[in-house]
């Protein structure tokens, strides 16, 4: 038997040379999750909670968005191994995310086909929605907040309303979100692991290859990383991670060099088009400004939940102004610095600022008001706190503590019992499954016709039978994709259904065959009421030369 | 598809080897307390064993004294030294013997085999020796006086059976491949080494090894006929389950030079990865408990030619990615293991710079291009060596004899290779 000398924390052994490392304690016990049974027990209570309440009614509420048709078909081309995408990948976003969409849904979608539609494989989010509240548990521990605090972040994050109806949502950023929270607990491993650090900085990369936007977080993940590696071997830690997270993340430039489409020219996509079209995407105005896009996308985050939104940006400010005193504040540093980043990223007077922006919000504002209130907790319980302290002055303490509590929970909890009673009750998408059984039943010939629909219903259509892509047409396509063009020689008069959802009444105005195709077409049959109706219109042409 | 399989495949075993080298040779630095154990800890005051320090001095009259004189101001109480010098070597002799007049715990030991190397001449000395621990150190290595105190301590409080300490090249700055061979010392003593202790397989050192002389002398002292004795006695004693342990501190490392010229390296690599592939052609590791075990050795004896495969197809694996028409999953494959060189790459920077902080030594930047640039190079050297290695024992399996007079060329090679 052989081995290295033992750890200067054998008894045998002390370590007393003055110049041998200092192994400095953790100012905590390490915490070991596996083996703590409290722990166990009360993560597991509340993701059975969150999962009943983010799992129920999950296909009808809330409505299909365009964006979760676009990832899941694009998925499905993945798996049907026709490439990235089922039109020309244009480096949009990297595709690791549907990638990862295509392999979490492969094995339903292989026995039952027709389940690879948005409703039904908004499931597949709910392992997502899991592991991320988890691991949002795991990291406030890891972060030393106590029990009852990692439960709350848990809970914030899991059952505010707004978490609801986005993490329900077959959105990239859930996904990435996800691989941001695992490079976070590795960041923050308690072992102080070279290659859990190594590990953070893939993890980060996967996030970012997953949804681009991540990379404003990364430097909020080295403060981590920082604050919990140890003085000795820190250089070799850090340096690792971002090793590993900039080798991975070249990964995507490589592909397409590897493809010739890095650099635009003629005749084909590139990664560098890619990049200038986000980048040069037209700007929503200042999120304070009344009237402009980012303030409309702001009002709508704060329609489904205040608290989490704001009490979080609180929490964050909280514990950046008391950075000096308080032991949460700098052990939640990583954490708060996110939500400034990104409230920061927000605030840019001309950005463009997407509905799903603040979904990588969600955790880091979670953790936030959670310590936030870890913090407040403490200063009423225990600041100032002396051994022989009166007795009325303790149950002072609990007093207050305890009308803080019940004055929360009254705010609290009515608003989001609503919000999520609308998430577990409500039926947005009647109107969509109505248009699709329509278009199932009453079109006698769907090989041989061909229809615009919003991405969301594309996948419905493919398996009733229509030819994916040129029979079945996302509807820009028929004005921004040559391929599809190519094929509409007569423009909309090549055409025999228009699914006319909000969403393809709202972007013809810039795409003239789709405004076309509206214009020369009559309803047929019309779901739902109002602005939210679904119309299916048929092309009327002359002479009938179809 | 042939094509793609045979690459992929050939790619995927590249990576892992690849990986699992980065993996070990980082050992050290997995945890903070994981470094702290790689140090000695500190002595208690007490001493109870007697050490017997053998040094095989050839031609070296110029450095002898020196080494004795420093080795004499050791802080430990009860120690010899012996002297080992050649009958046909009359300078060193004489500088042998003026030590052993001025102090009597010098003693002078004549080896008079016609052909003469290191383990031979330290057999000779065996018999002579009269402490509870052998330790060896060569003409030129510069010991820290407190060292054996050090040992002393390791020795009693962990029940050893061999101690290994660190042996660190100092002179990074005298050329290109001086700044490579230091770092691999580094990342050998420094890390790689105690993992070896830790998985129970372990090829010691040439010097700076501490050996308790009732185990030597049960193992039968040094093979005579093997280029890498010490290596060779590392695994003869850890494939029968005696307990090594490794310290290494920056304070109390063995000091050495590299190689004066880039063809002594190259002997002197030549000879190690020779000595490597007869200890294991001589399958001691094979008594080694556990499978894992088996493989480490297997793996470790195997390195410099699995070294000098890896050198060639690395840069041949990616430049098939660049230019011939393969998918593009395949592709992406064909650079896993340029990835994990690119990863070792930077942690060899890292290293260079925590170099550096340990010895207080100033590395600028000029030497962290150089550390790149010659990376390929030095791969090159190594490859260069494995290949003149294989040729050589292939001609020296046909006739022994001529391995015999290898050993003879021998005395030369040890005077050019201060380490091992």
């Amino acid at each position: 038997m052989t081995s290295t000398l033992p750890a200067a924390t054998t008894p045998t052994v002390p370590a007393q040379r003055p110049r041998a490392p200092k192994i400095v304690p953790n100012a905590h016990p390490v915490l070991r999750f596996r083996s703590s049974r409290s722990d166990l027990i009360l993560c597991a209570v509340l993701l059975a909670a969150i999962l009943v309440v983010q799992g129920w009614n999950i296909a009808a509420y809330p409505t299909l968005s365009d964006d979760e048709g676009t990832y899941l078909a694009q998925a499905w081309a993945v798996q049907q191994g026709k490439g990235l995408a089922h039109y020309t990948y244009w480096y949009d976003h990297p595709p690791l995310g549907w990638i990862q969409i295509a392999v979490l849904t492969w094995i339903p979608a292989h026995f039952s086909p027709s389940l690879m539609t948005v409703g039904s494989m908004r499931v597949a989010m709910l392992l997502i929605s899991a592991i991320s509240a988890v691991l949002v548990y795991i990291l406030a521990r890891r972060l030393s907040l106590p029990q009852w605090a990692a439960g709350l972040a848990m809970l914030l994050f899991g059952l505010s309303p707004l978490s609801v109806v986005l993490q329900r949502e077959i959105f990239l950023d859930n996904i990435a979100v996800m691989w941001t929270l695992l490079a976070f607990c590795l960041a923050a491993s308690p072992s102080r692991h070279l290659w859990h650090h190594f590990g953070a900085g893939i993890a980060a990369a996967a996030a970012v290859l997953t949804k681009e936007t991540m990379l404003v977080i990364l430097p909020a993940l080295m403060v981590t990383m920082w604050r919990h590696s140890h003085r000795d071997t820190r250089k070799f830690a850090l340096t690792g991670a971002v090793t590993a997270c900039v080798l991975i993340g070249l990964a995507y430039p490589l592909f397409a060099l590897l493809k010739g489409e890095l650099l635009p020219g003629s005749g084909h996509v590139s990664l560098w088009d890619g990049i200038t079209y986000q980048m040069s995407r037209p700007g929503s105005g200042f999120i304070l400004d009344r009237g402009t896009g980012s303030y409309g996308v702001l009002q709508s985050w704060l329609y489904y939940d205040r608290v989490l939104p704001l009490g979080g940006l609180a929490g964050a400010l909280l514990l950046l102004v008391t950075w000096r005193w308080s032991v949460t504040a700098r052990a939640l540093a990583g954490p708060a610095l996110t939500v400034a980043i990104l409230a920061l990223v927000a605030l840019r007077p001309s950005g463009y600022l997407p509905a799903m922006y603040v979904i990588q919000a969600l955790p880091f504002l979670a953790l936030v008001l959670a310590g936030g209130t870890a913090s407040v907790a403490h200063a009423v319980l225990r600041r100032w706190r002396r051994d022989e302290e009166r007795t009325y002055v303790t149950w002072g303490r609990r007093g207050l503590a305890a009308v803080l509590v019940v004055a929360a929970g009254a705010y609290v909890v009515p608003r989001w019992y609503d919000g999520d009673r609308t998430a577990v009750t409500a039926d947005a998408n009647a109107s969509y499954r109505a248009a699709s059984s329509w278009l199932k039943t009453e079109v006698k010939d769907p090989k041989d016709t061909r229809v615009l629909v919003d991405d969301a219903l594309w996948l419905d259509l493919v398996h009733d039978g229509y030819r994916p892509g040129l029979g079945v047409i996302w509807f820009y396509k028929a004005d921004l994709d040559p391929a599809v063009t190519k094929t509409m020689p007569r423009g909309w008069k090549d055409l025999d259904y228009v699914v006319a959802s909000p969403t393809v009444r709202r972007d013809a105005v810039d795409l003239p065959n789709v405004k076309a195709a509206i214009e020369h077409s009559t309803p047929v049959a019309t779901f739902g009421k109002g602005e939210d109706r679904i119309e299916i219109r048929r092309i009327e042409t002359v002479g009938g030369s179809r | 598809m042939l094509t793609s399989v045979f690459i992929a495949a050939v790619s995927l075993a590249l990576f892992w080897m690849a990986a699992f080298t980065l993996w070990w040779q980082m050992h050290a630095w997995r945890t903070p307390e994981v470094l702290a154990s790689t140090r000695f800890s500190s002595p208690d005051g007490g001493e109870s064993l007697s050490f017997s320090l053998l040094l095989p001095a050839r031609h070296e009259q110029a450095v002898l004294d020196h080494t004795i004189q420093r080795l004499l101001e050791s802080s430990h109480t009860d120690f010899e030294i012996i002297v080992i010098v050649g009958h046909d070597d009359p300078e060193t002799t004489a500088v042998a013997r003026a030590a052993e007049e001025r102090d009597p715990r010098v003693r002078v030991v004549v080896d008079h085999h016609e052909k003469k190397n290191k383990p031979k001449a330290m057999n000779t000395a065996l018999p002579h020796c009269r402490g509870d621990v052998v330790g060896v150190f060569d003409a030129e290595d510069q010991v820290h006086p407190e060292l054996l105190a050090h040992v002393d301590h390791a020795f009693r409080t962990t029940d050893a059976d061999v101690v290994q300490g660190g042996v660190q090249l100092i002179n990074f700055h005298s050329s290109w491949y001086s700044l490579r061979n230091c770092l691999e010392y580094f990342f050998w003593f420094r890390s790689r080494l105690h993992l070896h202790a830790q998985k129970g397989f372990i090829p010691l050192g040439g010097n700076t090894v501490f050996v308790r002389t009732k185990v030597l002398r049960e193992a039968d002292g040094w093979d005579p006929n093997c280029l890498a004795e010490d290596c060779d006695l590392g695994v003869r004693l850890s494939s029968v389950g005696k307990k090594v342990v490794v310290a290494y501190d920056s304070d109390m490392v063995t000091r050495e030079e590299t190689p004066g010229s880039l063809m002594s390296l190259m002997k002197q690599r030549t000879r190690w990865n020779q000595g490597f592939l007869q200890v294991y052609r001589k399958k001691d590791w094979k008594q080694l408990p556990s499978f894992g075990q088996r493989l480490l050795a297997r793996y470790t004896l195997m390195t410099p030619y699995l070294q000098a495969v890896s050198g060639v197809v690395i840069p041949l694996n990616v430049a098939i990615a660049l230019f011939l028409d393969v998918p593009v999953g395949v592709a992406f494959i064909t650079f896993l293991p340029a990835v994990t060189a690119l990863v070792t790459f930077v942690f060899e920077l890292v290293g260079l710079h925590d170099f550096g902080k340990q010895y207080g030594l100033r590395v600028r930047f000029i030497h962290y291009l150089k550390l790149i640039v010659g990376g390929p190079f030095y791969q090159v050297l190594l490859a260069g060596a494995a290949v003149r290695a294989v040729w050589r024992e292939q001609r020296g399996r046909n006739d022994w004899e001529l391995t015999s007079h290898v050993g003879a060329h021998l005395t030369e090679v040890i005077r050019e290779d201060v380490p091992a």
